[in-house]
C-alpha cells in the first residue's frame, strides 16, 4: 500500500505544526481553562444555551490574549531570526509562506480551544436533562480565536522584534476585556460595540429553554470578526508593496505583481465591507423574546415558545418544571412541600408551583434582563404561585466553591413565603412590612428553616422604617411563632387580607 | 550565459555599493573576491533576486527578475547562501533542508530523496535527525549549503561558505563545487583565495563596487608576479597587486 | 596596500584621549543597549500610556471591586515586557567575559521594575487609579518576579508567556474574591500577606537571575 503523498502546502504545514511554538503552550491554556473556565461553568445551571456562554466570554479571555502574543511571535521569526534574505531568494511567495506559519499557529490553538469546547459540553451532557449543544456559540468562539490570532500574527509580521509578543498579548487582553465591558453595557455610547462583542454577562438561567435563542446576533458577530480577519489577510498581502519605497508605490506594486495587489486589495475591500455590514446589522437589533432580533437576518418562526411537558413532583403542592430544570425538582418539591402545608387552607393559598420563563422585560446588550423582569408571586385562578430560573432557582446552580443546598433550601422557601405574605407581584423594591417580616420570620422557624436575612433594603440599612427595628421584628416574630399551628393558622385566616395590605403593625401580632 | 549584468548599479542613500558592473557568466565556477565593503555581497544579493538593482539591466537564466512571474521561475532554479545564516533552532536538519526544497516548490514525490542527497554530499547523514540547536557552527554551515543544492539548481551563489569548516570539510566542499559547476553557474564570494585557487575556473575581483579584474586564477597569479603585490601565497600577492592599482587609479 | 608599507609600518596613532564618561557606567550603558532597554522603556510607555486612556475614557470600573481588573493587566503586561531584558545577545561569549555580569544583571532588573513603576505612575498622575501607587508597585514587583523566574527555563524572549497566564489566573481570582496572598494582584493594599508573598517571589526572582541569568541556547538571536 503506498502512501499518500502530501502536496507542498501540506507537507511545510507538517514540518510547521510539529515545531511550532504554540505546542509549549497548551499545558499553560489547559490550566487556565481548568480553572477559569471549567470552574466556572460547572457552576451554572446544566442547561445547553447558559453553560455554553463560556465558550466566547471565560474561554476568549484565557485563550485570546495568547493567540495574539503567540502569533505576533510566529509572525516575527522571520525578522528575530534573520532568515529574510534566506527566505526571500524561495520561489513560494510569502504570503503562502505565512499562512502555513498562521496554519500551524491556529491548529494548535484551535485542537486546545475545541477540546476545551468538548470537555465542557461532555461535562453538560452528562447532567443536562434537556435540549441538546448549541452550535452557534462554537462558531463564534472559533471565529474569536482566529481573529486574535490573525492580529496578533498582522503585528508581528509588521513589526517583528522582541517586543511585539508580549504587547500584542496585552492588547488581546485589552480587546477581551473592552468587549466584555462594552456587552456589561459600562460604556452607552459602545452599544453597537457593545452587540458584536462576544462576550457577555451570564445570559438568564432559562436562555434557550422557553424561547430559541435566535441565531441573529452570533451570524453578525461571525460576519465583523470575519470581516476584520479577511481585511488583515489582505492588508498582510499588500505588505510587500509598500516596503519598496525607494521608487514608490509602483515600483512596489510591480516588484511584488500585480495580481498579488489585485487580491490585496480585494481581501481588504471584503473585509472591511463584511464588517461594515455586520456593523450596521448590528446597529438595527431590538430586544426579542429570547435575546436580540436583527430584522434583517431573523426568522420570525423561531420566536414561538418552545412546546415542552412540565415534569411535576410533590404531593401537597405538587411542583412543575421544564424539563431542562428536572434536575433540581426534587430538591425544589421537597423544599416547598413543608411550607406549602403551613398555608395549606388560607385564602389564596397556591395550589399549584410552577416555573415560568423570566419573560421580556428590557434587557442589556446581551440579553441580560435588568428591569421589568417578573417578580415571584402568586395569581391566577386557581392560585399558582410562578417563580421563575434566575429568581427562583438560581442560586441553586451554586459555584464553582460548590453548592450551599441548605442555604438555597431556606432563600427558596423564604421567597415563596414572602410571596404569599406580600401578596400579588408588586412593581418596584421588594419591601415587606414589618408585620409581615415577622410573619415569614416565624413560619419559616415553624418549618424548621434558619430565620430569613431579609436584605437591609428591606429594613432601611437599620434605619428604623415603618416604626420597627431588627430586635422588635424578632420578638413578634418569636411571639407568633410560639402559638400551635392552629392557632397560627386561624389568625392568618382572619388576618391575611389585612396583612397583604400592610395595615397591621407588631403590636397587632398575636 | 546564465547570468547576465550590463552596468549593473546598486545605492544605499548616497553609498555606491556596486558601481557599473558588467558581467556574463556561464557555466562553470566563478570565485568572487575583494576587501569589505567591495559591493560583494550586494552584488550577490542582487544575482539572488532580493535586492533590485538601482539602475542596469539584470538577466538571470535568459530571464528578466523584474517580472514577478520570470522571478519566481528563477528562485526555483536557484541556490543561495547568505553570509549570514539564518535558521529555525528547533526545526531538525531534515525538516530545514525539506522546508527549504519546498518552498523552492520542488515536486512534493521528489522531495525525500532530493533532501537525503543533500544531507549526504554535505557529509551530516549522522546528524539527520539532530536539532538545529544542538550543532557547531561549522556544521551550521554545511546545513546551509545543503538547502543551497538541495533542487539541483542551475544558478548557486554562496556568500562566504567556508566560515567556520575544517580544513577537511572545506577540501570536500570544493570538490562538491567542481562537481556543480559542471552543469550549473556557480558564483563563490570569499576572502580565501586558495578556495579560489582550487575550485574556481574563474575570478573577479571586485574594490569600491566596481570588477577590477576578471579572469583565471592563473591570470591572477600572473599580476602578481608583474605587480607589486604583497602575501605568502601567488594568488594572494596577484589579488593585493590588483588592489594597489585599483586604488591608485582611483 | 603595498610592500612598502608592511615592511615599515606608519606610527602607531596617538592614544585617545580619556573617555568623557567613567568606565562603569559605559559599561552599564551599553550592557542596557545589548538588553533593548531604551525600547523596552518605549514599550512600557505605551503600557502606561494605554491605562492612562482608558481611566481617562472610562473603559474600566474606577471603584468597586472590579476597579483593579484593568490596571491588573497593564501592570502584569509592563513586567512581561521588561523580563524581555533578560535576554542576551551574547550567549556563552559573555558568560565567560565578566565577573561584573551578576552586577549589571542585578543592577539592570532592579533599574527596569523601578522604570516600570516610574513610567506608569507618570502616566496615571492626575487620574484616579484604584489602589494607588502601593498596589501598582506591588503588582509589578510580583509579576516581575515570575517573569525573572520563567526566564531561567524559557530564556529571555519567552519569558513574557508566565507572567501573562498569571495574570489571566488573577483576572479569574478578582471574579471569585479569592483571598489567598499568592494572589497578591487582587488583595487590598493593606493586605500585609500579599505584600509579602509579591516581594518574596520578587526576591528570589532576582537572586535566581542574578546568580544564573535568562537561559541562552547556542546561537540566539539579538
Amino acid at each position: 500500500m503506498t502512501a499518500v503523498a502530501l502536496s507542498r502546502p501540506a507537507r511545510v504545514l507538517r514540518i510547521e505544526i510539529r515545531r511550532s511554538v504554540v505546542l509549549w503552550s497548551v499545558p499553560l491554556l489547559a490550566a487556565l481553562f481548568f480553572f477559569d473556565s471549567f470552574r466556572t461553568v460547572s457552576g451554572f445551571a446544566p442547561v445547553w444555551t447558559v453553560r455554553s456562554s463560556v465558550l466566547t466570554t471565560n474561554m476568549i479571555e484565557d485563550f485570546g490574549p495568547f493567540a495574539a502574543g503567540l502569533a505576533a511571535w510566529v509572525a516575527s521569526r522571520e525578522g528575530r531570526r534573520k532568515t529574510g534574505d534566506l527566505l526571500a531568494a524561495t520561489s513560494r511567495p510569502a504570503w503562502a509562506r505565512q499562512l502555513c506559519a498562521l496554519g500551524a499557529t491556529l491548529f494548535w490553538l484551535l485542537a486546545t480551544y475545541l477540546a476545551c469546547v468538548a470537555a465542557v459540553y461532555i461535562d453538560t451532557a452528562l447532567q443536562a436533562t434537556w435540549g441538546g449543544p448549541p452550535l452557534w456559540p462554537i462558531a463564534v468562539g472559533v471565529v474569536e480565536v482566529v481573529t486574535f490570532a490573525v492580529i496578533g500574527f498582522t503585528v508581528g509580521a509588521l513589526f517583528p522584534g522582541r517586543f511585539t509578543a508580549p504587547l500584542a498579548a496585552i492588547g488581546g487582553f485589552l480587546l477581551a476585556f473592552i468587549g466584555y465591558h462594552a456587552a456589561l453595557g459600562v460604556q452607552p455610547g459602545m452599544s453597537t460595540y457593545a452587540l458584536l462583542s462576544p462576550s457577555t454577562a451570564v445570559p438568564l438561567g432559562d436562555a434557550g429553554v422557553f424561547y430559541h435563542v435566535a441565531p441573529d446576533l452570533a451570524i453578525a458577530q461571525v460576519m465583523f470578526m470575519g470581516g476584520i480577519t479577511v481585511g488583515l489577510l489582505g492588508l498582510l498581502t499588500l505588505a510587500p508593496v509598500f516596503r519598496v519605497s525607494y521608487r514608490g508605490l509602483l515600483a512596489g506594486i510591480s516588484r511584488a505583481g500585480r495580481w498579488l495587489c489585485v487580491a490585496g486589495v480585494a481581501l481588504l475591500a471584503a473585509g472591511v465591507a463584511a464588517a461594515a455590514t455586520a456593523f450596521a446589522l448590528a446597529g438595527t437589533a431590538k430586544p426579542g423574546v429570547s435575546g436580540w432580533d436583527i430584522p434583517a437576518l431573523h426568522d420570525a418562526a423561531s420566536d414561538q415558545p418552545v412546546p415542552y411537558t412540565p415534569d411535576c413532583a410533590g404531593i401537597a403542592l405538587p411542583v412543575c418544571v421544564q424539563p431542562a430544570f428536572s434536575a433540581f425538582l426534587p430538591a425544589a418539591a421537597a423544599a416547598l412541600q413543608p411550607a406549602a402545608a403551613e398555608l395549606k387552607g388560607l385564602p389564596g393559598a397556591p395550589v399549584r408551583a410552577e416555573l415560568v420563563s423570566d419573560g421580556n422585560g428590557t434587557r442589556n446588550t446581551q440579553g441580560m434582563l435588568f428591569a421589568g423582569m417578573p417578580k415571584p408571586g402568586v395569581s391566577g385562578a386557581p392560585p399558582v404561585y410562578n417563580f421563575n430560573s434566575d429568581n427562583g432557582m438560581a442560586p441553586l446552580w451554586g459555584s464553582p466553591a460548590g453548592t450551599d443546598n441548605a442555604g438555597w433550601r431556606a432563600g427558596f422557601q423564604q421567597v415563596f413565603l414572602s410571596a404569599f405574605v406580600a401578596g400579588p407581584p408588586q412593581a418596584g423594591a421588594d419591601i415587606l412590612t414589618p408585620a409581615q417580616q415577622a410573619v415569614v420570620t416565624a413560619l419559616m422557624t415553624a418549618i424548621g428553616s434558619p430565620a430569613p436575612q431579609f436584605d437591609e433594603a428591606f429594613t432601611g440599612n437599620g434605619q428604623v422604617v415603618g416604626g420597627a427595628t431588627q430586635a422588635q421584628i424578632a420578638a413578634a416574630a418569636q411571639r407568633f411563632g410560639s402559638l400551635s399551628p392552629a392557632a397560627r393558622h386561624a389568625w392568618l385566616a382572619a388576618h391575611l387580607t389585612a396583612l397583604r395590605a400592610g395595615t397591621l403593625t407588631l403590636n397587632q401580632l398575636p | 550565459m546564465n547570468i547576465e549584468l550590463s552596468d549593473i548599479t546598486r545605492r544605499f542613500g548616497r553609498n555606491v555599493a556596486v558601481d557599473g558592473v558588467t558581467l556574463d557568466v556561464g557555466t562553470g565556477v566563478l570565485g568572487l573576491l575583494g576587501p569589505n565593503g567591495a559591493g560583494k555581497t550586494s552584488l550577490l544579493r542582487m544575482l539572488a533576486t532580493i535586492l533590485p538593482p538601482s539602475s542596469g539591466h539584470l538577466t538571470l537564466l535568459g530571464r528578466d527578475p523584474r517580472k514577478p512571474a520570470d522571478r519566481r521561475e528563477i528562485r526555483r532554479r536557484l541556490g543561495y547562501l547568505p553570509q549570514n545564516l539564518g535558521y529555525y533552532p528547533s526545526f531538525t536538519v531534515v525538516e530545514f533542508v525539506e522546508y527549504f526544497a519546498l518552498l523552492k516548490e520542488m515536486p512534493p514525490h521528489l522531495v525525500p530523496k532530493a533532501v537525503a542527497a543533500a544531507i549526504e554530499k554535505v557529509d551530516l547523514g549522522p546528524k539527520a535527525r539532530a536539532k538545529l540547536r544542538t550543532l557547531s557552527g561549522g556544521m551550521l554551515r554545511r546545513v546551509g549549503i545543503a538547502q543551497a543544492i538541495v533542487n539541483e539548481p542551475e544558478l548557486l551563489l554562496f556568500d562566504e561558505p567556508t566560515a567556520g569548516l575544517d580544513p577537511e570539510q572545506r577540501v570536500a566542499f570544493r570538490a562538491l563545487i567542481r562537481d556543480l559547476g559542471q552543469t550549473a553557474t556557480v558564483i563563490v564570494s570569499t576572502h580565501l583565495v586558495e578556495d579560489v585557487g582550487a575550485a574556481c575556473s574563474e575570478v573577479a575581483l571586485m574594490s569600491n563596487g566596481k570588477v577590477v579584474f576578471r579572469g583565471t586564477p592563473e591570470e591572477l597569479t600572473a599580476r602578481g608576479e608583474a605587480g607589486q603585490g604583497v602575501g605568502d601565497a601567488p594568488l594572494e600577492r596577484g589579488y593585493s597587486a590588483i588592489l594597489a592599482a585599483a586604488r591608485s587609479a582611483s | 596596500m603595498t610592500a612598502a608599507e608592511v615592511r615599515s609600518p606608519s606610527a602607531a596613532p596617538a592614544a585617545p584621549a580619556r573617555w568623557p564618561t567613567p568606565p562603569g557606567v559605559r559599561l552599564a550603558w551599553l550592557h542596557w543597549r545589548s538588553r533593548r532597554v531604551p525600547a523596552a522603556v518605549l514599550a512600557l510607555a505605551v503600557c502606561g500610556g494605554v491605562l492612562r486612556a482608558a481611566l481617562e475614557w472610562g473603559w474600566l470600573f474606577k471603584t468597586g471591586h472590579f476597579a483593579q481588573e484593568f490596571p491588573m493587566i497593564v501592570e502584569g503586561g509592563a513586567a512581561a515586557v521588561l523580563v524581555i531584558t533578560t535576554h542576551s545577545p551574547f550567549g556563552e561569549a559573555e558568560r565567560t567575559a565578566s565577573r561584573w555580569l551578576p552586577y549589571l544583571r542585578l543592577g539592570t532588573a532592579l533599574a527596569m521594575t523601578g522604570m516600570a513603576i516610574g513610567i506608569i505612575q507618570l502616566c496615571v498622575t492626575g487620574a484616579s487609579l484604584d489602589g494607588g501607587i502601593l498596589v501598582m508597585a506591588r503588582n509589578v514587583l510580583g509579576v516581575t518576579g515570575i517573569g525573572l523566574l520563567s526566564s531561567l527555563v524559557t530564556g529571555g524572549l519567552l519569558a513574557w508567556i508566565l507572567p501573562m497566564g498569571y495574570i489571566a489566573f488573577a483576572e479569574y481570582a478578582l471574579l471569585q474574591s479569592w483571598t489567598n496572598p499568592w494572589t497578591w494582584p487582587v488583595r487590598p493594599p493593606t493586605d500585609r500577606g500579599a505584600w509579602l508573598c509579591a516581594c518574596l517571589v520578587f526576591g528570589i526572582g532576582l537572586a535566581a537571575f542574578t546568580i544564573r541569568g535568562a537561559r541562552t541556547r547556542l546561537a540566539e538571536d539579538g
